[in-house]
């Protein structure tokens, strides 16, 4: 039987193409009232959203170059809700008046074997935590304003410590390839939030 | 000056020289006096030699030789030191002995005497006048000041009284509409973007302040002190009209639906722009609606596809039945034309269907907005949660659908208009049937609670005065989107189209069959036993609606029988038998030899119904039974 023919052409439609418009800031454990209540008048009218998740991010250790990084979620308060497996590109490198950071993504829904699928992958688990906090939809404009915290013993997501006094708030866009009237919206967005919190293109490369 | 005792005066010389120090035991040392030649030099250092100005030059020189002088006179030894001592003291002397000689005189009081000064109290007019006048005019002067402080406040008070109008009108706008400041400007979002439409207007209009207003006039009354500034496109007012109408022979007009009605009489007390706002907020819904429904109108395929043309949406539910849609938008610059033709028709505008248009669009935003579509791990994108278990649980494309939505809007508000259509049309059929038909009478009784695509009404077919007896045939329809289910009372389900004729024909096919029912159930009342009973005979003439019914029913005696056959077309037909003893063209045969096979039923004869007594058929079947039942 011959095997069944396999294309060796990169794939470029569908989900492959999808950049995520990323914006993000802080605001002081004691700020977030205020933040929420500023976010809850915005934001589309919704009963505001709860999530607990533990992120576990998997590394790729080929013989040359970066390592490859794929980022696997599940929800603590859904436990029945699949994994979401998650790639991110480089930041795009375009003209330097984009407001907010592109980068390519690629987002997949996963069974709960996900974990096992990629051991035997070749990956290794390199960090995980919990982040915790609240989701805020605005039309295409999702804000996310989450704590993190650090997981003490792994696999085990009851025994966690928060890794700051602080709330991470990051205001995201996953649009096809193309568009660029986004980073216009999202800049709007984030001058009304201007005196709570400050969101900016902060380059993760600039980071390490 | 010879006279009188000698007075002691007393004097000291001036000290002319310094105290250098005094030492412990109390003695002064002098600063030693200059000599003649150092208080020359100082002399000279006083005058300024450097300004060359000719005039003062004598003035110089002669201060010089005064200072020169004035050295030289201190030590010529001649003059005694005491001199100008001794002139002061003898003039002092002199003035004395005068002022003691007059005073002497004047207690004489002969050649010399005092006279005090006089106090005028009164100061002359002009004087006071003067000073009146001074005085009033400070007054004046402090009143004048304090009065145009005084109006300086109340001009003050007025502007901030708008201005704190103009802030009281902003904060109610912003209870009932979303603001925000950009810049200098004060905007806000009429859209529904925030509820859920994903309609790409933006929606936006400006908050501006009404400042034609002159403070001297008396304010009009509906005077605002905020002005709203709404997008060109919203202005005026729109409303869906949505109406079924019989299938136009030209295609010539179409797109000309320019029908407006009046505007709905303002809410007393809402303020201009809560109207206005309210305005362009319906318009941009109706265009939304009606974007989306000419969107799916072209993408949707469908045996009868959907013509778009301008501001209307025109579709055929049922053959030979049109169903338009249109956007009526006035700017309402214009005033409504008088010579419109359209005018003369009655309005067929559906407002339960423009009302479900509106609320299905509203169910469409809900739906964006649902908890549903959140993420789980919020990492992930917006959709459905089963929806993101396609994947992991590999579904196929049949479930996939199944879990989407299929049916758009136009889809839905066409069911909803062929069901409306449908009801009406059934109504009307049974309204006309039984306005046409007195016996038997039929009635309907439709049910309160419909759905949109679902109504049922029950049919009951009796004979007027005999509603207890004859109850047989009792329908109930339900009524759905294309096709009608009568399900009968015994048990029998009938599927019939939206044909008109159908539902027709099977109504006065019922009503035959149950004057043979009623027949049938009278019998039993009357005690008349029933020999045969058939809904529909084979024999006869063949009905072209439904078939003919027939029964035969024997008197308790067994004397007589009435034979009835009815037909929806036929009408009915009754024949009567009689016993042989009574019928007279009976031949006599000697087959029969006892009288008593006389008491047998014999030949048939028809009745004439039409000239039977009484209301109904049921009436003159009993009449008729109650006559061949012979009293006792």
């Amino acid at each position: 039987m011959e095997a069944p023919p396999v294309t060796v052409m990169p794939v470029t439609g569908g989900t492959i193409n999808m950049m995520e418009y990323l914006l993000q800031g802080s605001v002081l454990d004691q700020s977030l009232e205020s933040l929420l209540h500023r976010l809850r008048g915005l934001c589309d009218n919704m009963e505001p959203e709860s999530f607990a998740d533990h992120e576990l991010v998997y590394l790729l250790k080929g013989q040359q170059g970066n390592p490859f990084m794929l980022r696997a979620r599940r929800s603590l308060l859904h436990p029945t809700a699949p994994w979401h497996l998650r790639y991110l590109g480089q930041p795009e490198v375009g003209d330097k008046s984009r407001h907010a950071l592109v980068r390519n993504c690629v987002d997949v829904a996963a069974s709960h074997s996900l974990p096992d699928f990629l051991n035997e992958m070749g990956f290794r688990m390199d960090h995980e935590f919990v982040a915790k906090g609240q989701v805020f939809r605005k039309g295409a404009m999702k804000v996310v304003v989450s704590k993190l915290l650090r997981v003490l013993a792994s696999g085990n997501t009851e025994n966690t410590e928060p890794m700051s006094l602080s709330y991470l708030v990051e205001l995201s866009i996953l649009a096809p390839a193309g568009q660029d009237t986004m980073s216009e919206d999202m800049r709007s967005f984030a001058e009304q939030l201007k005196p709570l919190v400050h969101l900016e293109k902060i380059d993760p490369k600039r980071l390490m | 000056m010879s006279g009188g005792p000698a007075v002691r005066v007393s004097m000291e010389s001036q000290c002319e020289r310094q105290v250098q120090e005094v030492s412990l035991d109390g003695l002064e040392t002098y600063v030693p006096p200059l000599s003649m030649s150092q208080n020359l030099a100082k002399l000279a250092h006083r005058e300024p030699w450097s300004q060359p100005e000719p005039e003062e030059d004598e003035g110089v020189w002669g201060v010089f030789y005064c200072g020169a002088a004035a050295c030289a006179l201190k030590f010529q030894p001649s003059l005694w030191p005491w001199d100008s001592v001794r002139n002061n003291l003898r003039s002092a002397l002199t003035e004395m002995c005068v002022l003691h000689d007059v005073l002497s005189v004047l207690k004489d009081k002969k050649y010399m005497a005092l006279d005090p000064v006089s106090q005028d109290p009164s100061t002359p007019q002009v004087f006071q006048l003067i000073s009146k006048k001074k005085s009033l005019a400070t007054a004046a002067q402090l009143l004048l000041k304090g009065a145009e402080k005084l109006t300086k406040s109340l001009a003050e008070n007025q502007e901030q009284r708008r201005q704190r109008d103009f802030n009281s009108e902003l904060l109610r706008l912003r209870s009932q509409w979303k603001l925000r400041k950009v810049g200098h400007k004060i905007l806000g979002d009429l859209s529904y973007r925030s509820a859920g439409s994903l309609f790409p207007h933006h929606g936006t209009f400006e908050v501006i302040k009404n400042t034609d207003i002159d403070l001297d006039k008396k304010v009009p009354d509906n005077y605002c002190p905020l002005n709203v500034q709404i997008p060109s496109d919203l202005e005026g007012s729109a409303y869906i009209k949505v109406s079924i109408q019989k299938q136009s022979a030209d295609i010539g007009d179409l797109g000309t639906v320019s029908l407006f009605r009046r505007q709905p009489k303002a809410k007393p007390g809402s303020q201009m722009w809560h109207l206005k706002l309210e305005a362009a907020q319906n318009v941009l819904l109706c265009k939304e609606i009606f974007a989306q429904l000419s969107r799916e109108a072209v993408q949707i395929k469908s045996q009868i596809p959907h013509i778009v043309v301008k501001n209307q949406i025109i579709s055929q539910p049922f053959p030979g039945l049109q169903l338009s849609i249109s956007l009526c938008h006035s700017t309402g610059e214009k005033k409504i034309q008088r010579a419109s033709p359209d005018k003369s028709k009655p309005d067929d505008h559906l407002y339960v269907l423009e009302h479900n248009l509106h609320q299905l669009i509203r169910e469409f935003h809900k739906q964006t907005l649902s908890s549903v579509v959140m993420p789980h791990p919020a990492s992930s994108p917006f959709g459905h949660k089963r929806l993101r278990l396609a994947g992991p649980m590999a579904y196929d494309k049949a479930e996939i659908s199944s879990l989407q939505q299929s049916e758009g809007l136009l889809e839905k508000i066409i069911k909803q208009a062929k069901h409306i259509f449908l009801r009406s049309r059934t109504a009307r059929t049974i309204d006309s049937l039984a306005s046409r038909i007195e016996d038997p009478q039929i009635q309907a009784h439709w049910s309160n609670i419909n759905s949109v695509y679902e109504s049922s009404v029950k049919v009951l077919i009796t004979s007027q005065g005999y509603e207890q007896i004859c109850k047989s045939i009792q329908l109930q329809l339900n009524i759905g989107v294309e096709q009608i289910r009568v399900v009968h009372r015994d048990g029998r389900v009938i599927t019939l189209s939206h044909q008109e004729q159908e539902l027709q024909d099977f109504l006065l096919s019922q009503m035959s069959q149950h004057q043979v029912h009623a027949v049938q159930q009278l019998a039993k009342v009357m005690g008349w036993h029933v020999l045969s009973f058939s809904n529909h005979v084979g024999l006869g003439p063949i009905e072209s609606i439904g078939n003919a019914s027939a029964i035969t029913v024997a008197s308790p005696s067994g004397e007589h029988a009435i034979s009835v056959r009815n037909g929806p077309e036929s009408g009915c037909k009754v024949l009567v038998q009689f016993p042989r003893s009574q019928a007279k063209e009976l031949l006599k045969s000697d087959v029969l030899q006892e009288g008593r096979w006389t008491h047998l039923r014999g030949p048939y004869r028809e009745v004439h119904w039409g000239r039977m007594e009484g209301r109904n058929f049921v009436y003159k079947m009993e009449l008729l039974m109650a006559a061949l039942t012979p009293c006792p």
